[in-house]
């Protein structure tokens, strides 16, 4: 006959069963955790844009949370080496145009700036030009190679408005610029008036030139 | 008739842990959806498809195809892109990983221009392609980590050049 097992050994198996368990729970509770905040803190570090619909044509449009606020403040170099920071073209209303060589659509909007900043420069509009090529600063061949590279396009396109560099070091108060061409319109108080992602038409750049020509002086 | 005290111990024992089991469960279930909903958000716009295993002859070269498919309404540049300033799509293997990658065979790109640019053709890839390979394993089991680079665009905007890791598990016997 077997003997039946001790109360006291099942009650400390019974523990050690639920203390493992117990364990198992809080990881994954902890995991859990863990990452609910790690999104939240990747998604509270850079301003997140919408798509919404514009109300009066039903069209989706970009809409920049940085839209009614000041401008990021930055420094960059032009292909020069010389620093131009957002405060030297304090008073005017410019367009911040993130571009890159590898991009088609940036190619086929660059032109349109073009002429829409000399049409418009007497009125005080500049563009600046912020390549988000991928720029190596360790490697002094590599950054030459680079920036010959942004120069050609520039060349090609004949951009007559300052070109910057290494625009990925000011892309998160930016909102990411996780697509090119993006560009931002700010007045001449230095508040973003309207935001613009992909390649839209000559016709929208201009009226949001307009809108950053309008309520400032 | 009533049970033995150490059977009824044992029951409430069981029912705790199968209900801890289902509590465990539903956390890990709700920090893979967390976790989900995070990569949705960055998304890449290729995924290699598979093969996830291969076994071929040691030392051998052996062709294996590659298969990638493109999220839809996307394109990538193809191998040879028609203009120079734009990033060819390239698959590279880490040269420790035990196999050597002899030669790639990309698919040609196809024509496509851009709506607002239809003179300006551009050489791509969409929807699904395959690259085919040869290459030569080492003997044994070897998780080669290889990467396809590319840079993808849409009709009006482009992403930045991204990579992407290419698991294969090959087996050199």
């Amino acid at each position: 006959m077997e003997r039946p097992i001790p109360v006291k050994r099942n009650s400390l198996v019974l523990s050690a069963v639920l203390f493992i368990l117990a364990a198992f729970a809080w990881a994954g509770w902890a995991n859990f955790e863990y990452r609910k905040q790690a999104a939240e803190r990747v998604l509270a570090a850079a301003p997140q844009a919408e798509v919404a619909q514009e109300a009066a044509t039903g069209e989706l449009q970009y809409v920049s949370p940085l839209i009614g606020k000041p401008a990021p403040p930055f420094g960059l170099e032009d292909l020069n080496g010389k620093k131009i920071s957002l405060a030297d073209y304090k008073g005017h209303a410019l367009v911040l145009n993130f571009w890159a060589t590898w991009c088609t659509p940036c190619k086929i909007e660059t032109p349109w700036l073009i002429e829409l900043r000399n049409q418009y420069a007497a009125q005080g509009v500049e563009v600046l030009g912020i390549s988000a090529d991928d720029i190596d600063r360790e490697d002094p061949a590599r950054l030459a190679d680079e920036k010959r590279q942004i120069a050609r396009f520039v060349q090609q396109l004949q951009i007559p408005y300052p070109v910057l560099i290494d625009g990925d070091s000011v892309s998160k108060p930016y909102g990411g610029l996780d697509d090119l061409p993006t560009s931002f319109y700010v007045n001449r108080s230095g508040i973003v008036v309207a935001a613009q992602v992909g390649l839209t038409s000559k016709d929208e750049i201009e009226s949001n030139i307009k809108k950053a020509l309008e309520g400032s002086k | 008739m009533s049970e033995p005290a150490s059977q009824r111990v044992g029951k409430s024992a069981l029912r705790i842990a199968v209900a801890l089991a289902l509590l465990l469960a539903s956390f890990q279930t709700q920090a893979q959806a967390q976790s989900l909903t995070t990569r949705s958000a960055t998304k890449p716009a290729v995924t290699y498809l598979f093969p996830e295993q291969i076994t071929v002859p040691a030392g051998k070269p052996a062709t294996v195809e590659l298969h990638f498919r493109i999220s839809p309404g996307l394109h990538i540049n193809s191998h040879t892109p028609s203009d120079e300033e734009l990033i060819p799509t390239t698959l590279s293997f880490p040269a420790s990983s035990g196999v050597r990658l002899e030669n790639a065979a990309y698919p040609p790109g196809t024509q496509f221009a851009l709506p607002l640019d239809p003179a300006t053709k551009l050489s791509v890839y969409s929807g699904e392609f395959i690259i085919q390979t040869r290459i030569v394993a080492a003997a044994g089991n070897h998780l080669v980590e290889a990467s396809l680079r590319y840079q993808a665009c849409d009709n009006s905007a482009c992403m930045p050049p991204k990579t992407i890791t290419v698991p294969i598990d090959v087996i050199g016997k």
